[in-house]
């Protein structure tokens, strides 16, 4: 609930009216300091999805069914001349760990997958299940 | 109108709608929001009723919302949508239009208290109106914002904090009111259901696209599940919301011109509503061989209404 | 482009009437409105100049007060020139949306016909509704004839639209006494008008796409008081656009308008507060109460929020009596002028002895006759040099005297 401390004002300088401007430099789109692309969540966390880019199909289940934003697109153009979006990574600012993207996950070994909040990710890689590992 | 046909090429749509918001991990309304105003190239001009929605995404100093966005009361989303698509029509016809052009949509979200009770009349009015905009319910089955307490789209059986279970209670008592045929007898050009199954993130986007493009009053009564409220983990969000397709408890269809019905998924196999129903809190009383009778009712119900979608859409009305 | 509407030097014009030309004038973007007794006229002008093409703003014609003002304030935040009209339960209905409003710093024109709230039921002019409005945020002004709320109403754009008041605004006037009663009325023409009140200046417009605004956050204890006490001082600090507003109006009609306007008061020894269309009839007592020797004057707030405390104190600092007369019943309390006459004198060491008078609920007639009465008594307690009358009395009520002490 607490507003950062940066962030606190007195009543003299406050936003008129309570509104509040989504950019601070609209015509290249930087969000402002009041968006709260800009705030952090992450405090939410007992686990965090860790993302392995090496299994991923960019099916982009994760980035549709994300309740919070998290998922990093790329656009890329495939080999037919089509555009489309590459996952690149997770806004861990952003994400509370619901969970949702590793349910929605379709790869046969999930390209995402739970890992306490305290383990690195580059050791949650390295933790990943092999194929022959998996048993369903 | 957007065309909408892979996921890979709708996930290049630059976000609108942002995180740092704060309603609860696995919240479908922050699925919801995001396929319905990635669903326009156009500006997007939103209002949001009081509700989960509203006070989770624009908390000052900080909002949510790359689209401009205005939240006045609980009662009121559709009024001021429709007061500020109005000032567009004004400023358009006078030449003072902020983005000559741009396209502007407008869009407001509800949830189902502030759509199905408490906003209905100004839904209504506005819809009535022929006010150029999208109105989408979050369905949620009750007044999540304040701690569950039941809404008139609670379904029969469910546990709120106003219909609670008890040892003389089953819960909630009255039927969930059809409020999306109530809007299609309003004569909306364009009414639908939806919800973020795994199936239907494209059924969901297309609707929204295709109510967006309508010109005149369209609406999404969107079921949102809530992870909270209804007691699932809230990584299951997704698969509640298949399973209220699969068993017809909540069937995907549209309705154009107030009368012509098309169901948009028919299960193959249609579950029996158990297997919805034993996934959440909310219903687990229902399974004590007390209650198991409600359990069949609703199955009857549900087996009744799915009915008479399908005949419905078959007599082409 | 709206058709000009071509308007004589003097028209025959009711309070109503005369406000829905000067919305007309205004070119207000969108109005959206609901039809109630006594200000439904205004709505209806309003159509029918639409009808005629004199109006080329969108009208939208709303299903309930609340959503009314609720369509109001999503205009107004969408960036362009909005006003309503209402009375009495509809402003009742409207009264959650006058703070949404108001705190969201919309800049928008409601006339008000004031007129009872039941129960019981009455349609016709008091001041129950305004009272109701007082601490919405909005800047009241008042109006006592049918030329006033034409004037006011043009005034009121240019207050509330201000770059540094940005409030709502309210121009009241008596629900039939003034809205239904028709006098001569100079208007501009559209054009002179229209010059006047300016152009609309939007200010973080939701339609500027291209630079999205939130509007209505939620602000809880770490921010709610800092924006609530902003806007106290928007309102308090309006004073000087008001009156700025007055002179300039004055410079183009000759017609001027002050804070709190008085009659006789230069060598007056006792005096009457009052509001609304009977500070006219006061006009009329006060003349007979000086034929008979009685040194009486009038004051009356012009805007009654903000309320004009210091103009007040000072036009009252040689009065040795003065009673409120107050068009509302305060129910458990003294009226509302009282409360604010009183709380003026004393925090200046004034010590005019203080008395009420509540009249004229629900249309109920209030005559020179029964002013004179109240000009009588509060004589008596100025003679007495203290108060010798009840504290609150009722004007012309059937029955035994009612009165408190």
């Amino acid at each position: 609930m607490a507003t950062p401390k940066e962030m606190m004002t007195t009543w003299d300088s406050i936003q008129f009216g309570a509104v509040l401007p989504s950019f601070e430099d609209p015509k290249n789109k930087v969000r402002s300091k009041f968006n709260s692309f800009n705030y952090k969540v992450a405090d939410w966390r007992v686990e965090k999805p860790v993302f392995n880019r090496n299994l991923c199909i960019d099916c982009d289940f994760c980035w549709v069914f994300c309740p919070d934003s998290c998922f990093e697109v790329e656009e890329v153009v495939n080999k037919r001349g089509k555009k489309q979006a590459k996952i690149v990574g997770i806004n861990y600012d952003l994400c509370k760990g619901c969970g949702v993207c590793v349910e929605v996950c379709p790869t046969p070994i999930k390209s995402l997958l739970m890992f306490s909040e305290f383990v690195d990710n580059d050791d949650a890689l390295k933790q990943w299940p092999k194929k022959e590992d998996k048993k369903d | 109108m957007k065309n909408i046909t892979t996921l890979k090429e709708f996930a290049c749509t630059p976000d609108r709608f942002n995180g740092g918001h704060r309603l609860c991990p696995g919240c479908a309304h922050g699925m919801i929001v995001r396929e319905v105003i990635n669903a326009t190239d156009d500006d997007v001009v939103v209002s949001t009723a009081t509700g989960c929605l509203e006070v989770c995404t624009a908390i000052y100093p900080y909002t949510s919302w790359d689209v401009s966005w205005l939240h006045i009361g609980f009662e009121n989303a559709a009024a001021g949508i429709s007061g500020a698509e109005a000032m567009y029509k004004a400023l358009s016809r006078k030449n003072k239009s902020f983005n000559p052009d741009k396209n502007v949509k407008f869009v407001a979200f509800g949830g189902d208290g502030g759509t199905y009770d408490i906003g209905f009349q100004s839904l209504s009015g506005a819809t009535e109106r022929g006010h150029d905009f999208l109105y989408v319910c979050l369905d949620n089955e009750g007044y999540m914002n304040t701690g569950g307490q039941r809404s008139s789209a609670t379904p029969i059986g469910a546990h709120t904090t106003t219909s609670p279970r008890g040892r003389v209670s089953y819960g909630e008592k009255n039927r969930k009111k059809d409020l999306t045929m109530i809007m299609a007898a309003h004569g909306c050009p364009y009414v639908a259901t939806a919800t973020p199954g795994s199936k239907h993130w494209k059924d969901m986007a297309q609707k929204a696209a295709k109510a967006l493009s309508t010109v005149g009053p369209t609406f999404i009564n969107a079921l949102s599940p809530c992870t909270t409220e209804w007691k699932f983990k809230p990584e299951d969000t997704v698969e509640i919301s298949d399973l209220a397709v699969e068993t017809c408890m909540f069937p995907l269809y549209e309705i154009e011109d107030g009368h012509k019905l098309t169901i948009n998924y028919k299960p193959k196999n249609k579950l029996p509503v158990e297997e919805y129903l034993s996934k959440q809190g909310r219903f687990s009383h229902l399974f004590k061989p007390e209650n198991r009778w409600v359990i069949e009712e609703i199955q009857k119900e549900v087996d009744r209404y799915w009915e008479y979608l399908l005949r419905r859409e078959e007599a082409g009305v | 482009m709206a058709t000009k509407y071509e308007l004589k030097s003097k028209e025959i014009w009711d309070g109503n009437t005369a406000a829905s030309h000067a919305l007309r004038q205004a070119q207000v973007d969108v109005v959206a409105a609901y039809p109630i007794t006594p200000s439904t006229p205004i709505v209806q002008n309003y159509a029918s100049f639409l009808a005629d093409g004199y109006v080329d703003g969108e009208f939208v014609m709303v299903e309930s007060e609340h959503s009314a003002m609720s369509a109001c304030v999503g205009a107004a935040a969408a960036g362009g020139r909005v006003a309503t009209a209402t009375s009495s339960q509809g402003y009742a209905l409207m009264a959650e949306v006058l703070y949404q409003a108001s705190g969201m710093r919309l800049p928008i024109v409601m006339t008000v016909v004031n007129r009872a709230l039941a129960s019981p039921l009455n349609i016709h002019g008091d001041h129950g509704d305004m009272y109701l409005g007082r601490d919405a945020g909005w800047i009241h002004l008042i109006a006592n004839n049918p030329q006033e709320a034409y004037d006011m109403t043009l005034c009121a754009f240019k207050v509330a639209e201000d770059k540094s008041v940005r409030l709502p605004v309210t121009t009241n006037q008596d629900g039939f006494l003034v809205s239904h009663t028709a006098q001569v009325v100079e208007p501009l023409d559209d054009d002179t008008a229209y010059k006047f009140i300016g152009d609309y200046t939007p200010l973080n417009p939701m339609l500027d796409t291209s630079n999205p605004a939130t509007y209505g956050a939620q602000t809880e204890e770490e921010w709610h008081f800092e924006f609530k006490a902003s806007q106290h001082k928007a309102l308090m600090e309006s004073p000087a656009v008001i009156d700025e507003v007055f002179a300039e109006f004055e410079k183009l009609t000759g017609r001027k308008y002050n804070r709190v306007e008085s009659y006789k008061l230069e060598d007056a020894d006792i005096a009457l507060v009052v509001m609304g269309s009977a500070y006219e009839t006061a006009m009329v007592a006060v003349d007979r109460a000086r034929e008979q020797g009685i040194k009486v004057g009038l004051v009356m707030p012009r805007s009654f929020r903000p309320f004009p405390y210091n103009e007040m104190a000072e036009k009252l600092k040689n009065i040795k009596a003065v009673a409120a007369l107050d068009r509302s019943c305060p129910m458990g309390a003294m009226g509302a002028l009282y409360n604010e006459v009183s709380g003026a004198l004393s925090a200046n060491g004034q010590a005019a002895i203080m008395t009420n008078y509540i009249y004229g609920l629900g249309g109920r007639d209030t005559t020179a006759e029964h002013i004179l009465e109240v000009i009588k008594e509060t004589n008596e307690n100025a003679k007495a040099g203290k108060r010798v009358t009840d504290l609150q009395g009722f004007i012309n009520l059937r029955g035994p005297k009612l009165s408190f002490n």
